[in-house]
């Protein structure tokens, strides 16, 4: 598939290369006129990342200004690399940081198989009726709003109503306050984001199962293939590409763990493994209108999710020849 | 319904307008001759979320000034928090607007107008006072500690503030009838009311067989923290939580000392022991409604005129009696009540930068430090909401029983907090319950109010270092609190470590820029 689209790339290149200007205006104006539709579909998106992504760019100055909301963005006086230097200097934003990156490497490492297991799992379910119905309640937490979700995690762990320390005193185990224990914030987080979006995120797996062509799994049962085999051998390899580009999203959005479940979550007893670079940010950049603060902390975070999908992208293309560019 | 009797309000408001018109007119409040003036307002507050111009209470302001306020409220649907963080959202979405209204009325505002006003975003009020304004002018004259706690660091005022009449907030509550029925007197010492509390959690006093008893509870944890006062400790110096305190003319603060690690340990000691609600941390804002209505709760500190108010779980719960006691003494015998009334909130309203006629807009302002400007702010409009009976504002029967007496009044317009007022607490007295009023009365006997910090203004110097340090050193303060009373770290060994780590994070710095701008604030 890649191939292909390679060499239809070069041709083109090729062939525009010998063209004239007078010609490449004629080919543009041509191609427009019969691909018309394909860019009409393509304008939402383009006006939507000029207003909400390319735009905003130009406040990003104020990570390096002394801003007053007042004054304006133009209007502020420079401040240097005042606020990062404020930043690197507090020990507890670099735990902030460190946090979020455990936070999001302890989702990469669980969080992102669930959905795949899921999808594989539906597919071998037979019974048509059993699976929609499964399927319907493992994709129904997604549209849960978080502020639930957190309300529902709160009783759930409760130390007096809570069904968990109910269950433990039935074992004979003392009831524990799961919330207020460091040690506990992260498992009860990752949990939650699985039960909360394992399923909803299946629904791409599904899709590139969906499309893997019927005749190789019909030769896999002339040939005596069992259904395990079948699904390490074909589906498995056949969904590769898939699983690698969600990966890379993924990696991504490393920064970005969802902080308003932790806002809802966390206590300031919890903050040594639950405060994560957003929910820091939010406490002592936003909360008290510092915003050119919250401007330098936002800044760092894309500059490092940008560095780890360099990286992922680099690797995935050089080792399995999937990438997203 | 709720709607419903707004809509009945308001015809009745033009009802009346109709009829006391002519006793009224007589123009001596008037600010514009002929035609009226009209100013543009932005209103936020946590109370009541947007101006409304048909609030009864700004329909008779319009026609005793003759100024008409126009409604151009950005931000309308974001509520100013109400919990002290000092988020002004809908303040800042303003100012990002860059058109600012001849009015600005906010709750939170007095940090917002103190950092934008010398920028040039609100006037200077001091010579608009003195020249145009007699009556805030006599105000500020007989409170010269008012006028200087709300200036900014230029030594300007930005603001006219919303000052909150009555002393008394919060108090300690406890369950009385559980007191009679295990043969317990009130408690007058620390060492008493810890024995209280373990004899709710441990002789079951709500009889039902099982030790489920809340001893001590609250809706707000850091509640939980200002019980450091019994053993001489301090949560607060000021109605907000955490704050800064003033000891002997010098700015410290409260969980840098030693009556607060005494505290901590303590009260670590009774969370592990089951005398403090094992979800204090978690359990929100409805503790008091599940745990009182539930008959678990013991005791616990909040509002008088509120928490009076669940002896009607009585009619529920048999014998329900939920009364107010006296804070019991310290280890070193002192009773002090650390929450009171601030006489001044950080809330009320300024006039904005490109406003043309400040005059009028300061005389405005001016109107509700008159008689009958105060007497619309704090209890409606004459003859609709109340009566004038032997020169008292007395608020007429069906308005009491059209339920809680502040919604209603917020709801008409009144006893706004985005707004300049001085509060008359005549309106409150009127339908606070004997509970309460018998609680204010004990605390009133015992004198046991303290005097409160009432915050400083920073120039834009102090205001970096500030802004530098404090949020990190709150942070950890409060971390650290948190892991103490949980047990997850022992206060007397951790000790020297957190002041160290105060120390580290720049807690000296911040308390240097807190002094150098109390000094200049209060001439001390």
């Amino acid at each position: 598939m890649n191939t292909g689209s390679d060499k239809r790339h070069v041709t083109t290149v090729t062939t525009t290369r010998k063209r004239t200007l007078k010609q490449k205006l004629i080919w543009l104006g041509d191609h427009f006129r019969n691909e018309w539709q394909i860019y009409l579909m393509l304008l939402p998106t383009i006006i939507w990342m000029i207003l909400f992504l390319y735009k905003p760019m130009y406040g990003l100055q104020i990570a390096f200004k002394d801003y007053s909301i007042f004054r304006g963005v133009a209007n502020s006086p420079w401040a240097g690399l005042e606020h990062f230097e404020t930043l690197f200097t507090n020990d507890q934003f670099i735990r902030a940081f460190w946090n979020t990156i455990k936070i999001s490497f302890l989702n990469l490492l669980f969080g992102f198989p669930a959905p795949i297991i899921l999808a594989l799992m539906f597919n071998e379910v037979m019974n048509a009726t059993y699976k929609k119905t499964a399927q319907t309640i493992v994709y129904l937490p997604h549209f849960i709003s978080s502020v639930i979700i957190a309300g529902i995690v709160i009783t759930a762990f409760s130390p007096s109503v809570g069904i968990v320390n109910t269950v433990l005193g039935w074992l004979g185990i003392d009831s524990i306050y799961f919330l207020t224990k460091p040690e506990w914030f992260r498992p009860i987080f990752v949990g939650t984001g699985i039960w909360q979006e394992a399923g909803f995120g299946s629904i791409v797996f599904l899709a590139a199962i969906a499309g893997v062509s019927p005749s190789l799994y019909e030769s896999a049962v002339v040939d005596g293939a069992s259904r395990w085999q079948m699904m390490w051998k074909i589906t498995l390899p056949s969904i590769l590409p898939t699983i690698l580009i969600m990966l890379i999203i993924r990696i991504g959005n490393v920064m970005e763990v969802s902080f308003e479940l932790i806002i809802l979550l966390y206590q300031p007893a919890t903050y040594e493994t639950a405060d994560v670079v957003n929910t820091f940010v939010y406490r002592q950049g936003l909360q008290s209108g510092r915003y050119d603060f919250a401007a330098a902390a936002g800044l760092f975070n894309a500059v490092v999710a940008f560095v780890l999908v360099m990286i992922a992208n680099t690797l995935s293309r050089r080792y399995s020849r999937t990438s997203l560019w | 319904m709720k709607k419903l009797l707004f809509t009945t309000a308001v015809s009745a408001a033009m009802a009346a307008a109709v009829t006391t018109t002519p006793t009224l007119a007589d123009g001596h409040l008037q600010i514009v001759k002929g035609d009226p003036l009209e100013l543009t307002i932005q209103m936020n507050h946590a109370r009541y979320p947007v101006y409304k111009e048909d609030w009864p209470v700004e329909q008779k302001a319009r026609e005793l000034t003759n100024v008409h306020l126009k409604d151009v409220t950005v931000g309308a649907n974001m509520r100013t928090d109400s919990e002290n963080t000092g988020k002004t959202e809908a303040l800042n979405l303003m100012l990002a607007s860059g058109t600012i209204p001849d009015i600005v009325g906010s709750s939170r505002i007095k940090d917002f107008v103190n950092q934008f006003g010398p920028e040039g975003a609100f006037l200077p009020l001091n010579d608009l006072i003195d020249e145009h304004a007699p009556n805030l002018k006599k105000f500020f004259a007989e409170r010269p500690e008012i006028a200087a706690a709300i200036s900014a660091a230029d030594g300007n005022m930005y603001y006219i503030p919303y000052l909150p009449d009555g002393k008394y907030g919060r108090a300690y509550w406890i369950r009385t009838d559980w007191l009679k029925k295990l043969g317990l007197e009130v408690p007058e010492t620390v060492e008493d009311y810890e024995k209280v509390l373990r004899a709710f959690k441990t002789q079951d006093p709500n009889g039902n067989g099982v030790a489920d008893e809340v001893p001590y509870f609250a809706r707000q944890w850091p509640e939980l923290i200002r019980l450091v006062t019994l053993w001489d400790g301090r949560s607060s110096g000021s109605d907000t939580y955490h704050d800064f305190m003033v000891v002997d003319g010098k700015i410290e603060h409260p969980y840098a000392g030693e009556g607060y690690r005494e505290g901590i340990k303590n009260l670590a000691r009774w969370q592990a022991e089951g005398l403090v609600d094992a979800e204090i941390f978690t359990r929100g804002s409805s503790a008091r409604d599940f745990l009182l209505s539930e008959n678990l709760g013991g005791s616990t500190h909040d509002w008088f005129a509120s928490t009076s108010g669940y002896n009607r779980l009585a009619s529920e719960i048999d014998g329900f009696e939920f009364k107010a006691m006296a804070p019991p003494a310290s280890i070193s015998g002192k009773r002090i009540e650390e929450h009171r009334r601030i006489p001044i909130k950080p809330d009320g309203w300024a006039i904005g930068g490109t406003n043309k006629h400040p005059v009028e807009t300061i005389k405005y302002f001016d109107f509700f430090f008159t008689e009958e400007g105060r007497r619309l702010a704090n209890f409606g409009v004459e003859g609709m909401h109340y009566d004038m009976i032997d020169g008292k504002a007395i608020f007429k029967q069906e308005f009491l029983d059209a339920g809680p007496v502040n919604r209603s009044l917020y709801q008409v317009g009144s006893q706004l907090q985005g707004r300049g007022y001085f509060q008359d607490y005549g309106y409150e007295i009127q339908w606070s319950n004997e509970f309460a009023l018998e609680g204010i009365e004990l605390y009133d006997q015992g004198d046991y109010l303290i005097d409160q910090f009432l915050g400083v203004a920073f120039n834009a110097d102090e205001q970096k270092v500030y802004d530098r340090h404090w949020g990190s050193i709150r942070d950890h303060m409060l971390e650290r609190q948190q892991s103490w009373i949980l047990g997850n770290g022992d206060v007397e060994a951790d000790w020297d470590d957190y002041m160290a780590q105060l120390d580290k994070l720049g807690l000296s710095k911040v308390l240097e820029v807190m002094n150098s701008a109390y000094k200049r604030q209060y001439n001390k």
